[in-house]
C-alpha cells in the first residue's frame, strides 16, 4: 500500500525570492502562483480616479504606518503604467528587509490568486540560509497572527534545493536575482560556516546596465525606455537611431523608482536573451566563432551584439582587471564562492560535496552558466559533478520544488509548528524546531 | 497517499492494464470469428488480417459510449482529521482517507520516527569518572544535548556547536570527548549480556583522537597539493617502476650470462621487489596468452611466468612433476631428461639446445662416403624433417649401420683383391703345371650382383625411412655374409 512516503495535507509553500514570490499547493510540481516581488505604491491618495483591473491585487496597508496609501501588487502591479507610482521591493540581499509589503504579497497570493482560505492550510515557508532568527520569527509572526494558519514551519532554501535535486547532501549553488550563495548540505542541515554569498548577480546587472547605457567606438549609448511610455515606432537598420514617439503625457507622471525598475527589467531581457558565457573561459577567436546575435529594445533601436553579450557572462566567473583596480569590494566571483566554500568544511565530506554539486536558481539559466561552471569547478578540483536540471522550471522554481516534497512527506507532518505551540511557547519555538 | 489506483477507485474507471477486466477474454472469440461478408476461402487466405473496412450488412451501430458505470465498485473518500502519534500538541491536519478506515488507527507514518537513544549520566557518575580539566560539566551538557538534538551527526554538531565562553573544540575533540565518556559509562555500569557483545560495543564506541587528527592531516595536505606537485610525484613514481623494471631486466642478463658462459646458477639472491605485482603481472601477462595459444590445450599456464626460481627448489619441483605426471605426460608425448644435479664445470654443463643441433653425423673421414651410400637409397641424412627423438634414433641406427657396411666392404674388398691375386698366382701356376679347370665359378658370381642391383633398381628407396633402413639392414646382412661378387659390383658403379 504504502509505496511512496507521501501524505498530502494540503499544505501551502510560499517562496519569497528577490524577483519573484512562488506560492503553491505542496505535492505540486509547479507553483500555482508567481508574482513579482516588486510592489507599486503611492506615497499620497490620488487625486485622480484610477482605473482598476478585477485581476489587479491592491491592498490598502492597514497596519502600516508608513506613507505608503495604496499598493499595487500581483502581475499587474509595478508592470502596469500608473501616474506618481513608485517601485520597492521588500528584500534586499536575499533577506525580508522590509516586512510592511510582506503581508499584501502572501495575501494577494493565496487569496487572490489560488483563492484559498489560508486558516484551513498548514503553511511551509522558506528562508535563505544567512537568515536572522529574529526574521523567521517575525515571518512566524505573520503566518500566525494575520494568516491564522493552523501550522507553520520555515524551511532553509539549499536545503530545499538539495531536496529537489533528490539528495541529502550536496554543495547547492544557488544564482538568484541578486544573490548568488553556495551551501554545503549535509543530511538536510547547512553547515553554517561552509556557508558563502555574494551579491554577483546584482553586480552582473549594473555591469549590463553600463554596458548597454554607454557608448562605445561602434555605437551610441541605447536608450532603455521601456514599452510603456512609447507611443510608436517605425522599424530601423540595425545599429541606425531609433524613431519613435514618446507618450508625453505619462513622461510626466513617472517617478524616478519606476523608471529604474522599468528599465532594470530591460537590460535582465536582453541578458537572458542574448547573453551568455563562454564554456573554456575568455577568448577572442571563440568569440568571434559563436557570432553576433540581433536584439531589439522596445524604442525599435536594434543591433548586433557580439564580444558585449559575452563580456557580462564572463563577470560571474571572473572579474577585469580595471574593475577590480577602481573597485576593491567587488563580489566575489564563482570559483572564488566555491573553493572557500569547499575549504571550510571537513576534508571527509568535500568528496562527497563535490560529487553533488547541485546548480538552481533562476540566475543559473544564464546561457552557458552550467558548461563554464563545470569546466571551473574540474580546473580547481579534481572530481566534480554538477547536478543542473535541464527543465527550466526546476531551476527557477527549485527551492519551491524542495518545499512542495518537504511538506507532502508523511513524516514530516510531526514537525509542523501548531499554532498552539506558537500562543504556548511564544518566539523560541522557531528556532528549536526549524534547525 | 492515493496512487492512481486509488484514483480510479473513486472515479469508477476500469484498470486499463490488460489482466484484471474481461477485455482479453471477449478478443479471442471476437478475431477468430469469421466476419459477416468475407467469403470462407478468402477468410482462409488472409486470416486474422480483416480489412479495415468491412461490407457491413447488419445494422449501423454507434459510437460506444463511455464506460463509466459498469466498473469496479466507486470508493469513497472523505478528507478526515488524523492523529500523529509524533507530535505532542493537539494539532490535528486533515488528509484523504477511504471512507470506512476505522478512525482510531495509528498514524502511518508515526512509526518513523525514530527517538535515538543517546547515553546520559547522572550526577554521581559524572563526578566519579567523568571529570576531565579540559570540559566544564556545563560545557560536556551542552555536548550531549547537541548530540541529542542532531541524533549524533558530529559534523552538524560541531558546526553549530557555540557554547557561551567556551574555547573553540575541533570536531575531534567533541568526538573524543563524547566517546570516551560512552566507554566510561560502558565499562562502569552493570551489563545485562556477556563480555563479548559488551567487548563490541566498546569497539564501536572507540575513538583515537590522534589518529583521527594525523589522518585529516593526510588528507589536507593530499588536496592541497599544486599541479606542479602531482605531476611531479607521478614522474617519480614512473621513474620509480622504470627502475625496477631495468634492474629486474638486469638481474635475469646476468644469470643468463652466467649460465652460458660458466655453467652454474648465479646463486646471488633474487631481486626482491615490494609490490610490483602489478608490473609483473603486466610483463607476464601476454607470455601467458601467447602459451595459451601455442599449446591451445588446458596445459598449466604457470610455467612461462616463473621468471627463474633459484635452482634446487626447481629440481626439486620437477622431481615432483615428474612423479605424478608420468601418465599426463605418456598422454601428451612429453619427454622429460633429467637435468644433471651438479653442474658445476664447464664440460659438464649442457645448454638448453634444439633437438636439431643433436643429429648426429658419422665420422669424418667416412662422411662423405656414408652420405653418398645413404644418398644412393635417397636418404637425406643432413636435414630431417621431424627431428623427434624416436626419429634421431633411427637416424644414428641407420648411419651407424652404414658406417658398419662400408668398414665391411672395405674388408671384403681387400680380402677379394688377396683372393685374386692368390688365385692368379695359383692359376698362373696351374698353366706352368698344364690344368684349366678353375675359371667357371668367378662368371656366375658377377652375373648375380648385375641381377641382385636391377633388384635394387626397380625399388627406389624413397619412400618411408623405415623401409630404407630395412633394405640398408639387408643389405648389410647380404655383406655380413661375404658375397664376393655383389660388393665387387657396387664399388664400381659408386
Amino acid at each position: 500500500m504504502v509505496q511512496h512516503g507521501g501524505d498530502e495535507v494540503a499544505a501551502v509553500v510560499i517562496d519569497i525570492g528577490s524577483s519573484t514570490l512562488r506560492a503553491g499547493y505542496a505535492g505540486d510540481d509547479t507553483p500555482k502562483a508567481i508574482i513579482p516581488t516588486y510592489y507599486g505604491y503611492r506615497s499620497q491618495p490620488p487625486d485622480a480616479d484610477v482605473a482598476m483591473g478585477g485581476t489587479t491585487g491592491d491592498h490598502s496597508s492597514l497596519k502600516s504606518t508608513s506613507k505608503i496609501a495604496k499598493m499595487f501588487v500581483g502581475q499587474d502591479g509595478p508592470s502596469i503604467y500608473r501616474e506618481g507610482m513608485e517601485v520597492g521591493n521588500p528584500l534586499k540581499e536575499g533577506l525580508i528587509e522590509d516586512f510592511n509589503p510582506i503581508t499584501p504579497l502572501i495575501r494577494h497570493a493565496l487569496e487572490d490568486v489560488m483563492r484559498i482560505n489560508p486558516t484551513d492550510h498548514p503553511i511551509l515557508v522558506t528562508e535563505p540560509a544567512w537568515n536572522t532568527p529574529a526574521n523567521r520569527e517575525r515571518m512566524a509572526e505573520i503566518i500566525f497572527d494575520e494568516f491564522n494558519a493552523p501550522a507553520f514551519y520555515i524551511a532553509n532554501t539549499s536545503v530545499l534545493n538539495a531536496f529537489a535535486a533528490g539528495k541529502g547532501s550536496a554543495l547547492v549553488i544557488d544564482i538568484g536575482h541578486s544573490e548568488a550563495s553556495v551551501t554545503p548540505v549535509i543530511d538536510g542541515f547547512v553547515l553554517r560556516k561552509g556557508l558563502v554569498h555574494s551579491s554577483l548577480p546584482a553586480l552582473v546587472h549594473q555591469r549590463a546596465k553600463h554596458i548597454l547605457t554607454q557608448a562605445n567606438q561602434n555605437r551610441r549609448g541605447i536608450n532603455l525606455l521601456p514599452h510603456q511610455l512609447i507611443a510608436n515606432k517605425a522599424p530601423v537598420d540595425p545599429g541606425v537611431d531609433p524613431r519613435f514617439n514618446v507618450r508625453e503625457d505619462r513622461l510626466q507622471g513617472i517617478t524616478k523608482s519606476w523608471r529604474n525598475w522599468a528599465e532594470n527589467r530591460e537590460v535582465d531581457e536582453w541578458m537572458h536573451s542574448i547573453g551568455s558565457v563562454l564554456d573554456q573561459g575568455w577568448n577572442e577567436q571563440a568569440v568571434a566563432a559563436r557570432g553576433a546575435r540581433q536584439y531589439e529594445f522596445p524604442t525599435g533601436y536594434n543591433y548586433y551584439f557580439g564580444a558585449e553579450r559575452f563580456e557580462v557572462g564572463e563577470l560571474f566567473f571572473m572579474h577585469p582587471q580595471h574593475l577590480q583596480a577602481t573597485n576593491p569590494n567587488l563580489p566575489k566571483p564563482l570559483p572564488q564562492l566555491i573553493s572557500a566554500s569547499v575549504t571550510s568544511c571537513d576534508p571527509d565530506i568535500r568528496q562527497v560535496l563535490l560529487s553533488n554539486v547541485v546548480l538552481s536558481g533562476g540566475g543559473s539559466l544564464f546561457s552557458g552558466l552550467a558548461d563554464r561552471l563545470n569546466s571551473e569547478l574540474n580546473r580547481i578540483f579534481n572530481h566534480a559533478k554538477i547536478h543542473a536540471p535541464g527543465n527550466p522550471a526546476e531551476r527557477r522554481y527549485g527551492s519551491w520544488l524542495g518545499g512542495s516534497i518537504l511538506a507532502s512527506l508523511g513524516t514530516f507532518h510531526q514537525l509542523w509548528i501548531s499554532k498552539e505551540e506558537w500562543q504556548e511557547h511564544g518566539r523560541p519555538i522557531v528556532g528549536q524546531r526549524c534547525k | 497517499m492515493a496512487s492512481a489506483a486509488d484514483i480510479r477507485s473513486v472515479l469508477s474507471v476500469p484498470d486499463p492494464t490488460p489482466g484484471s477486466s474481461q477485455q482479453p477474454q471477449k478478443k479471442p472469440t471476437a478475431t477468430s470469428k469469421r466476419p459477416q461478408g468475407i467469403s470462407r476461402e478468402l477468410y482462409e487466405l488472409i486470416g486474422d488480417s480483416v480489412p479495415s473496412v468491412v461490407p457491413q450488412h447488419s445494422k449501423a451501430r454507434l459510437k460506444l459510449k463511455p464506460n463509466l458505470g459498469s466498473g469496479p465498485p466507486r470508493s469513497r473518500w472523505e478528507w478526515r482529521e488524523f492523529k500523529n502519534g509524533a507530535r505532542t500538541d493537539k494539532l490535528r491536519l486533515n488528509h484523504w482517507v477511504k471512507a470506512g478506515t476505522d478512525p482510531d488507527a495509528v498514524y502511518r507514518f508515526e512509526h518513523y520516527n525514530v527517538v535515538s537513544n543517546p547515553y546520559k549520566y547522572t550526577d554521581e557518575e559524572y563526578a566519579q569518572l567523568l571529570e576531565d580539566p579540559e570540559w566544564s560539566r556545563e560545557e560536556t551538557d551542552y555536548l550531549f544535548k547537541m548530540i541529542e538534538d542532531y541524533d549524533s551527526r558530529f559534523l552538524i554538531v560541531h558546526d553549530r556547536y557555540e557554547f557561551p565562553g567556551g574555547v573553540p573544540r575541533l570536531l575531534e575533540d567533541l568526538k573524543d570527548r563524547y566517546y570516551s565518556i560512552c566507554r566510561k559509562l560502558v565499562r562502569s555500569r552493570p551489563w545485562n549480556g556477556d563480555e563479548v557483545s559488551r567487548a563490541k560495543v566498546l569497539g564501536l564506541l572507540s575513538f583515537e583522537k590522534e589518529r583521527e587528527l594525523t589522518r585529516k592531516q593526510y588528507l589536507r595536505s593530499l588536496e592541497s597539493r599544486t599541479p606542479e606537485q602531482i605531476a611531479e610525484e607521478e614522474a617519480l613514481y614512473l621513474e620509480l617502476k622504470r627502475l625496477e623494471q631495468t634492474e629486474r631486466q638486469f638481474k635475469k642478463d646476468r644469470d643468463d650470462l652466467l649460465r652460458t658462459l660458466l655453467g652454474v646458477e648465479s646463486g646471488l639472491s633474487d631481486i626482491q621487489l615490494g609490490d610490483d605485482s602489478s608490473l609483473h603481472g603486466l610483463s607476464s601477462m601476454p607470455e601467458i596468452k601467447k602459451s595459451k595459444k601455442k599449446t591451445g590445450s588446458t596445459m598449466e599456464i604457470d610455467s612461462p611466468s616463473v621468471a627463474t626460481p633459484s635452482s634446487s627448489i626447481m629440481q626439486a619441483q620437477k622431481r615432483i612433476q615428474t612423479v605424478k605426471s608420468a601418465a599426463y605426460d605418456a598422454q601428451h608425448c612429453i619427454t622429460r631428461t633429467d637435468v644433471p644435479q651438479i653442474t658445476a664445470t664447464k664440460s659438464s654443463h649442457q645448454a638448453a639446445t634444439l633437438r636439431s643441433y643433436k643429429l648426429p653425423t658419422p665420422k669424418q673421414a667416412m662422411a662423405t662416403k656414408v652420405a653418398q651410400t645413404l644418398l644412393e637409397y635417397g636418404v637425406n641424412s643432413s636435414r630431417l624433417v621431424m627431428p623427434t627423438r624416436e626419429n634421431l634414433l633411427h637416424l644414428e641406427s641407420l648411419i651407424d649401420a652404414t658406417t658398419l657396411l662400408l668398414e665391411a666392404k672395405k674388408n671384403v674388398d681387400r680380402v677379394e683383391q688377396d683372393i685374386r691375386l692368390m688365385k692368379a698366382k695359383v692359376l698362373r701356376r696351374d698353366e706352368q703345371l698344364g690344368g684349366g679347370e678353375g675359371g667357371e665359378a668367378p662368371m656366375d658370381v658377377d652375373q648375380e650382383a648385375v641381377a641382385d642391383d636391377d633388384d635394387a633398381g626397380i625399388q627406389p628407396g624413397r619412400g618411408a625411412r623405415k623401409k630404407n633402413a630395412r633394405r640398408s639392414m639387408s643389405v648389410s646382412s647380404v655383406d655380413a655374409a661375404a658375397q664376393p661378387g655383389r660388393s665387387n659390383k657396387r664399388q664400381k658403379q659408386g
